[in-house]
């Protein structure tokens, strides 16, 4: 168990910093209170850089994703925390200003930056989980503050439904997943992954996998789908997005996400990718290259319903905040595609989990510009979150308006940007594992919602200015994250060769080598991975 | 009735050594929790009370760890049990934040129905 600690520095950095940056909050002095942002960004950089440095965790059940997830999630939260800066410091400043009384629930600028790094330490404790007990505590660590974030983000009572909303629709989440976590361990007889594997293929080569353990499985797979916002557990997605801060949308896009989706790509390694379709005995166990059926067909359900849903409601709606979040949803149907696809060889296009890691990275970065754009707009006080607010930008404020084109076509997969890339092999290893009914409706749904992508794209690079520029808000630091991530949708494509090797050797299990499928791809991916060594 | 839960109870096999369970079965445990889980699932979707709303959930909660409580008893290990104490830590951290949500709620709108909090539509 200790030995576990050597592989936790990156969380270890960031908690202490959590603690500091709680101290700092509470200083007399104004000048020390606001290093609370530039504490929680080094934390954030220093944790990244140790979890790259650090390497593969052996007792996982993905070895190789641990360093790729922890790594992901620094850098794409230090662009987070760019646009989460001074969401709430500016307006406890301004009311100083404006000489309006303490209010308590106001004045918790650290707390903010807290919660935030808390958030980031259960996301990258997710990445380290072998176990279901630390997974449970892992998604609850990463989901409990987010819910205080929403409902502090802004002083409108909007914000507060949607805490309201996002709390309890997540409380929920949670008693379910729990639920099927406790019938894994009552099926299994262990919360260890690797055990439960074992146990899981000790049972399939005696005849079934357990009904309470497969019960459980496909319980907490329900579960962990609030994390992602996919379709049993969708529906709080846009009311929560619209009502917080558009800083705090931006953080609750990606960090809840690559959570649940390390989530499942855990709780599905346990019985892993070597099933054929099943045969009368149900025995099937080495025929084939797919989740076992019950698993396979929920998954394929939910990224079905949840594509569809959330591209043609977005299409419905006029305030951007609402078609980022639909589309949030649309991208989770997305890569759930890849995690049904599954590792199927050592190339990168062919490997579907290899995809998924990759997409949610490049959905990480593109998808903060969007929010960027919106957080950085103020109309009469407010943000400027209606379709209007984007006309003529690119000639009032070319900086944000060239960002949200940018973005925009990133996000639909516009050919020669990030998002193409990433959105290419989800296609392409959908279609190696013969999933060719869902890379259609894949292809159908690209298609739906380029019809939104491109209204946001159109609206300030072909429309004219209505009266005057938006305002912008007193962040400039927004502005720098928007442009970056700009930047990063079409410089990564440059450089995404080197992410995509990494996503590829992050997507090879350790858990089910045995004598199955899987077992070629490994050894190549390991072999490359030693001549690497060795040069 | 006791057919069926023979039946559930036939799935699993008992562990060895010490004494297994003899008048009560892991399946009556697993009835017991399922129907906690249950009740708490319908009553979270039908009742329109916040707090009410959120006791369901933590029965839910309570649910799975009967069931985490029988299968520790069942397979003869800890593990179960020592994951009861981190749910109860968890469930009480939710507990703080669901009361502090619900005051928040009450002092703004003077009223703890779910449904006058529905500002945003579409």
């Amino acid at each position: 168990m200790i030995e576990r600690i050597a592989w936790l520095w990156p969380e270890i950095i960031l908690f202490l910093a959590t603690c500091v940056v709680m101290v700092l909050g509470v200083s007399p002095r104004l000048a020390l209170r606001r290093q609370c942002a530039f504490v929680s960004g080094l934390a954030l950089f220093l944790a990244a850089m140790v979890a790259i440095a650090t390497g593969p965790m052996a007792t996982s059940p993905w070895p190789q994703m641990v360093p790729f997830m922890k790594g992901t999630a620094g850098f794409v939260g230090l662009l987070t925390l760019l646009v989460l800066a001074g969401t709430v410091d500016r307006e406890v400043d301004r009311d100083q200003e404006l000489g309006r009384g303490f209010a308590a629930l106001r004045a918790n600028r650290a707390e903010f930056y807290a919660f935030f790094l808390f958030s980031m330490t259960g996301l990258m404790l997710c990445a380290s989980a072998d176990d279901l007990i630390w997974l449970f505590l892992a998604l609850e660590l990463t989901s409990l503050p987010t819910y205080v974030m929403v409902t502090i983000s802004t002083r409108r009572s909007r914000s507060q439904e949607a805490g309201v909303k996002y709390f309890f629709l997540g409380a929920l989440g949670a008693a379910i997943f729990l639920y099927g976590f406790s019938l894994l361990y009552m099926g299994t007889g262990s919360t260890d992954l690797g055990a439960i594997s074992t146990q899981i293929l000790a049972q399939a080569e005696g005849g079934a996998i357990n009904d309470i353990a497969m019960a459980g499985l496909v319980l907490s797979l329900i579960g962990v789908s609030f994390k992602i916002a996919a379709v049993p557990m969708h529906f709080y997605t846009a009311d929560v997005y619209q009502g917080a801060a558009a800083s705090v949308s931006a953080m609750l896009a990606f960090v809840p996400k690559a959570a649940g989706f390390i989530a499942i790509l855990l709780l599905v390694s346990t019985v892993g990718w070597q099933w054929g379709v099943a045969d009368t005995a149900g025995v099937s166990l080495g025929a084939g290259h797919s989740l076992p059926e019950p698993v396979r067909l929920l998954l394929w359900v939910m990224a079905v319903f949840t594509m569809t849903v959330g591209n043609v409601l977005a299409l419905l709606q006029r305030s951007i905040k609402r078609i980022l979040a639909y589309s949030s949803i649309a991208h989770s149907g997305y890569m759930l595609v890849g995690v049904i696809a599954g590792p199927q060889g050592a190339r990168f296009i062919d490997n579907g989990v290899a995809a998924t890691l990759f997409y949610l990275l490049s959905y990480g970065l593109m998808n903060v510009g969007a929010f960027a754009v919106v957080a950085s707009m103020e109309h009469k006080g407010e943000e400027a979150d209606d379709l209007d607010a984007l006309r003529g930008l690119c000639r009032t404020r070319p900086w944000l308006g060239w960002t949200m084109v940018i973005c925009a076509l990133s996000l639909l997969g516009f050919p020669f940007t990030l998002g193409f890339f990433a959105k290419v092999p989800l296609f392409t290893s959908g279609i190696a594992a013969g999933e060719y009914a869902l890379v259609v409706i894949l292809g159908i749904n690209s298609a739906i919602a380029a019809f939104y992508y491109l209204r946001l794209a159109a609206l300030p690079m072909l429309e004219e200015p209505v009266g005057e520029a938006p305002a912008l808000t007193r962040v400039p630091a927004r502005i720098v994250a928007g442009v970056l991530s700009a930047g990063a949708a079409l410089g990564m494509v440059l450089v995404a060769g080197f992410f995509m090797e990494r996503a590829a050797r992050a997507a090879v299990p350790g858990l089910f080598d045995g004598t199955h499928a899987s077992q070629s791809a490994t050894d190549q991916i390991a072999r490359s991975g030693e001549r690497r060594a060795d040069e | 009735m006791t057919g069926v839960i023979d039946q559930i109870g036939g799935m699993l096999a008992q562990a060895g050594y010490p004494a297994p369970m003899s008048v009560l079965t892991l399946s009556h445990y697993l009835f017991v929790s399922a129907a906690m889980f249950t009740l708490g699932m319908v009553g979270f979707l039908t009742r329109r009370n916040l707090i009410i709303m959120f006791l369901c959930t933590e029965m839910m909660f309570q649910a799975a760890g009967i069931a985490l409580i029988a299968a520790s008893r069942f397979w003869l290990n800890h593990t179960g049990q020592s994951f009861v104490i981190f749910v109860l830590t968890v469930a009480a951290a939710e507990a703080a934040m669901a009361l502090a949500l619900v005051v928040l709620l009450f002092r703004k709108r003077e009223s703890l129905s779910a449904e006058e909090w529905a500002e945003m539509k579409g």
